[in-house]
């Protein structure tokens, strides 16, 4: 059986996230999907299936401080997927101040979820004109930001080009790896921002335009972004000691880790991934013919420290 | 092994359907006259046990059947839906809605009755919404979180409900408006009562169950499974309580001091497949257990001996019921398959 995808759509109040949402659900695309909203919507929705949510973020008991789960989601995906009706997705929708954490963790943590869904991506959609003062004066909307598979950029009528290449220059230093979509009312083709496989541990790092760009953005503070490649083989248990260790003890700071690993005697590439603490990892496709077997990884997260998670990532490799 | 040994006692002994849609739950009437099967298509399928003939389909929710009781009364079924709507379906199929809850899911359905009183109860979100028996709203019972299961004690006293950080437990007719607390932090997603109130459990979302001992709420953890325990059932006379969520029936002893720092016993064990549905025979020490892969068995606790009633291969079981006086066991799959099997007559 094939797993229902799940698009989690956040942003702060105001940013177009019901205007997109209700493109979404009337534009002729063909599909059905089901839409959890959240009580403090901002406008009506109309949909086939529209599900009632209360965010309900408990902790789990596992040791794991920053390990937070939705479980209103956990009900809700189970109930849907009682409903003889099928529906080609679910949408869900946060709340302007929600930190994306919570409903990613769902989707690695509870087994059940896991059995009958995919997480596909999460969309952050931002407003130009307001997004600078967000981010300075709340943690969410840069989490926000971070967490972002796709970004949808709106409202682009209310700012100046010089204004816009500000701001995206600052979302490109807190993610450099979300795709951004530059809007006027959310009006972003659907097939953009659904089912793009952006949690499809066989689709991580595809999508990285810059990859090895230099960055000196100067962001030291807040969220920001970083990668790193090494050209010797991973030793996986290396790996699994640094990583463990590290997201034991960093886990809180680091929002989202990527990774694909060369493993000595492997044809196949390793495929890696962390929300905070909680990590996952399987093998994919063979590296392709004829490219260079070289491991990357990227970090993004508050406080990171680039010369120390570089020195850290590359004492991984196997001896030379 | 013989031929006979072979075939299943759904063979020799039962009746099955295969009806579309992912059986959400199953139950008998307090007569037990009839059996209904709740549906993720939102109908109702009806069963008369003393006529083999087709199974009646009831159109009782828009969307899916999300929960399903026997009605307080000796015939029908109440039962909830992700329409919002909370009724109940007589005999002959004719539904009454008792609450439209507008957009909040009924996901948890419960009644009593003893002859004198007779009591309904459901959840939706954090409400729960107590009826007497003939249907008149009685009050709502708010709690912190959304109410994830409900139980009536086995003298209708009482009702406890699950939910984040512990369970509630209020007196079903007193006039004071504030519940017993039981706190434990955490996600509680389930929850059986002792049927002498010795004790309330829940399941909880980290792969373990919690209990309160009443009525000192001394804490009880049971843990150790690999997978939920969804599903909790008390043996008649609570000597024991049976729990999903290994690949064998676990039962946790409440006799001699409760289950605190005792192994489980393990009933039933199957390699690689999980339990997923259990329910104790409401007259004998004989445990009912669906598993993952589609199969069904009988443990008896003494002897430990297991009676095979459905072979795997028809889904996931998600229902599982006895009738009231045991002569009956139902039983439903994810991919739709339902069953009844009857231990009363002779095998032909």
């Amino acid at each position: 059986m094939s797993l229902v995808p799940v698009t989690v759509l956040t942003g702060y109040l105001g940013a177009g996230k019901t205007t997109l949402l209700n493109r979404i659900l009337t534009e002729d695309h063909g599909r059905n999907y089901a839409v959890v909203i959240n009580e403090f919507g901002e406008l009506g929705v109309d949909g086939d299936l529209v599900v009632d949510a209360d965010e309900e973020v408990f902790e789990m008991n596992n040791g794991c401080i920053c390990c937070t789960v939705r479980g209103d989601l956990i009900r809700i995906v189970n109930g849907l997927m009682k409903r003889a009706k099928k529906f080609d997705g679910i949408i869900i929708e946060t709340t302007g101040l929600a930190n994306p954490a919570p409903v990613a963790q769902t989707f690695f943590v509870d087994d059940g979820v896991r059995a009958k869904t995919r997480l596909d991506a999460i969309i952050t959609v931002v407003d130009a004109k307001n997004v600078l003062d967000r981010l300075a004066d709340s943690t969410e909307a840069a989490a926000q930001v971070a967490f972002a598979d796709v970004i949808v950029l709106n409202k682009l009528d209310l700012v100046t080009p010089e204004e816009l290449a500000t701001v995206e220059s600052r979302l490109r230093a807190i993610n450099r790896f979300a795709r951004i979509h530059r809007t006027t009312r959310s009006d972003v083709p659907v097939t953009d921002i659904l089912d793009l496989g952006a949690f499809d541990l066989s689709r991580i790092l595809d999508f990285d335009p810059d990859f090895l760009e230099v960055d000196d953005h100067g962001h030291s503070e807040g969220v920001n972004s970083v990668s790193f490649e090494v050209s010797r083989d991973i030793d996986p248990h290396k790996f699994q000691q640094w990583m463990g260790t590290l997201l034991q003890e960093k886990g809180a700071d680091l929002l989202r880790t990527k990774g694909i690993l060369a493993h000595p005697g492997e044809d196949r590439r390793f495929a890696f991934q962390a929300v905070h603490m909680i990590a996952d990892g399987d093998f994919i496709s063979p590296w392709p013919e004829g490219s260079p077997r070289r491991s990357r990884l990227v970090f993004i997260g508050r406080d990171l420290n680039r010369p120390q998670l570089r020195r850290g990532f590359e004492a991984c490799q196997v001896s030379s | 092994m013989s031929a006979a040994l072979a075939t299943s006692l759904l063979e020799t002994r039962g009746t099955a359907n295969e009806l579309g849609a992912y059986v959400v739950s199953a139950a008998f009437d307090r007569a037990g006259t009839q059996a209904a099967f709740a549906l993720g298509d939102g109908t109702l399928r009806l069963a008369t046990l003393a006529a083999p003939g087709p199974w009646s389909s009831v159109a009782a929710h828009d969307g899916a059947a999300l929960s399903l009781a026997p009605d307080a009364l000796p015939h029908g079924f109440i039962s909830g839906g992700d329409d919002g709507r909370f009724v109940r379906v007589d005999a002959a199929g004719a539904i009454t809605e008792l609450a439209a809850l507008g957009s909040k899911w009924v996901e948890h359905t419960a009644s009593f009755a003893d002859g004198r009183a007779g009591f309904l109860a459901c959840a939706a979100g954090k409400l729960v919404h107590l009826f007497t028996a003939q249907g008149e709203k009685l009050k709502a019972l708010e709690h912190p979180s959304t109410v994830t299961g409900i139980a009536f004690d086995a003298r209708g006293k009482r009702l406890a409900a699950a939910h984040y950080n512990g369970a509630s437990l209020w007196f079903v007719v007193s006039k004071t408006v504030a519940p017993r607390r039981l706190e434990w932090k955490g996600s509680h997603t389930g929850i059986a009562m002792h049927p002498a109130a010795e004790a309330v459990v829940t399941a909880m979302q980290e792969n373990a169950l919690h209990g309160w001992r009443l009525p000192d709420a001394h804490d009880m953890r049971m843990s150790g499974y690999p997978a939920k325990p969804e599903s909790l059932s008390f043996t008649r006379t609570g000597k024991y309580l049976a729990s999903s969520g290994a690949d064998a029936v676990v039962l946790w002893p409440f006799f001699g001091g409760g289950p605190m720092g005792k192994p489980p016993l393990e009933l039933a064990q199957m390699e690689n497949v999980l339990c997923s549905r259990v329910a104790c025979h409401p007259v004998d020490d004989v445990v009912a257990a669906g598993y993952l892969d589609g199969s069904v068995v009988l443990a008896e606790i003494a002897s430990k001996r297991v009676l095979r009633v459905a072979p795997a291969g028809h889904g996931p079981v998600t229902a599982l019921a006895w009738s009231a006086s045991g002569s009956h066991l139902a039983f439903g799959t994810e991919n739709g398959f339902a069953a009844l099997v009857d231990f009363s007559r002779k095998p032909e």
